[in-house]
């Protein structure tokens, strides 16, 4: 007779409650490791025109935003931090602290996402965008497409980088929406005294997921951003 | 004394239900240390001072922000050995990924001319 093998939150197909936090880790990690193989497709395929077309990629990252995203990566790293205290007010059966953390977990996780849209909404007014009718378009007389020209590169694979900029971030915000969706079920299994200690692994499956989707960024932030942070603008 | 990461032994068995809580003053710790090493890959970005190996010093660096993450933000630090295996198993399954493909893509110019 023991608080692990006669909890309430203790499924009926688990010994105890040792055993069901083990496999809850387990499976995340599992799914955690597809993840990482998806995202690296996706990274692998970066590199590899990165490493081809050089001067192109580095000098389209040079029209990104580094400003937005740099203050994009506090809010990550500030709600992975959040999201790692929540666990442990969860261990602790410090209720109000879990509502607090996830809240502010969350406040940080959509931030990051009105920024983008910002950023995006600028992109687009400035004609930052990879498709060939749309590229460049733009009231500004000196804009992407007539700087690439001027430098004599080519404009082609300079829509490639926005293919990837696009996708990349496009891909990794979905990830973060649906990572926001679990915050607020977290939020609201909390309000049902649905996480008592003894079910702190339930918060900590969603903080992996969270991590991991912090931890793309940490790779984005340089692939997209800091490529071309070196090359001066012509106008 | 008792260890103060430790939850108090009441009631019986939590302990061992729930293992180690981390201490906050690890978390900021580590929460400084991504953000000084994101301040610094921004910085060296800027300079361009290491032409065309810039992407993977880059990279050297997310790498090392990434471990932080994942070895005391995800626990790994705590984590069971099964756990540990299947993270390790991901980055060495993305490491045959990379070594393949890029053996074929960087290759090519070398043997179609």
């Amino acid at each position: 007779m023991s608080a692990s093998t006669h909890s309430p939150v203790l499924k009926h197909h688990f010994g105890d409650l040792n055993q069901q936090h083990a496999s809850e880790r387990l499976g995340i990690w599992m799914f955690l490791a597809t993840e990482v193989l998806f995202f690296a497709g996706l990274f692998g395929a970066y590199a590899c025109y990165r490493l081809w077309y050089a001067a192109e990629f580095e000098f389209a990252s040079s029209f990104m935003n580094v400003k937005f995203a740099s203050i994009n990566t506090f809010f990550l790293v500030t709600s992975s931090l959040t999201m790692t205290l929540a666990i442990r007010c969860a261990k602790l059966g410090d209720k109000s602290g879990i509502y607090r953390n996830l809240l502010l977990t969350f406040a940080l996780g959509s931030a990051f996402m009105v920024l983008k849209g910002f950023e995006y909404a600028e992109d687009f007014h400035e004609g930052i965008l990879p498709g060939a009718s749309s590229f460049g378009v733009t009231t500004e007389q000196h804009n992407i497409k007539h700087e690439a020209e001027e430098r004599g590169l080519d404009t082609g694979k300079v829509r490639l980088f926005l293919c990837f900029y696009y996708i990349m971030t496009g891909i990794h915000g979905v990830h973060i929406i649906i990572g926001l969706g679990c915050i607020l079920w977290l939020v609201q299994m909390n309000y049902a005294n649905a996480l008592p200690p003894e079910n702190y692994s339930t918060v900590e499956v969603v903080s992996l997921y969270w991590h991991l989707v912090d931890a793309i960024w940490l790779f984005l932030m340089p692939m997209l951003y800091l490529a071309g942070a070196h090359i001066p603008r012509l106008h | 004394m008792s260890d103060p990461n430790l939850v108090p032994a009441t009631p019986p068995g939590h302990n061992d239900v729930l293992g180690h809580v981390d201490s906050p003053p690890t978390l900021f710790m580590v929460y400084a240390a991504i953000l000084a090493l994101f301040a610094l890959t921004v910085f060296l970005s800027s300079t361009g001072q290491f032409g065309k190996y810039t992407l993977f010093v880059q990279l050297a660096i997310g790498s090392v922000q990434a471990g932080l993450v994942a070895y005391h933000f995800m626990h790994l630090k705590h984590g069971d050995r099964i756990v540990v295996l299947t993270a390790l198993a991901s980055i060495f399954w993305m490491g045959i990924l990379f070594v393949l493909f890029m053996s074929d893509y960087m290759s090519r110019s070398r043997v179609v001319g």
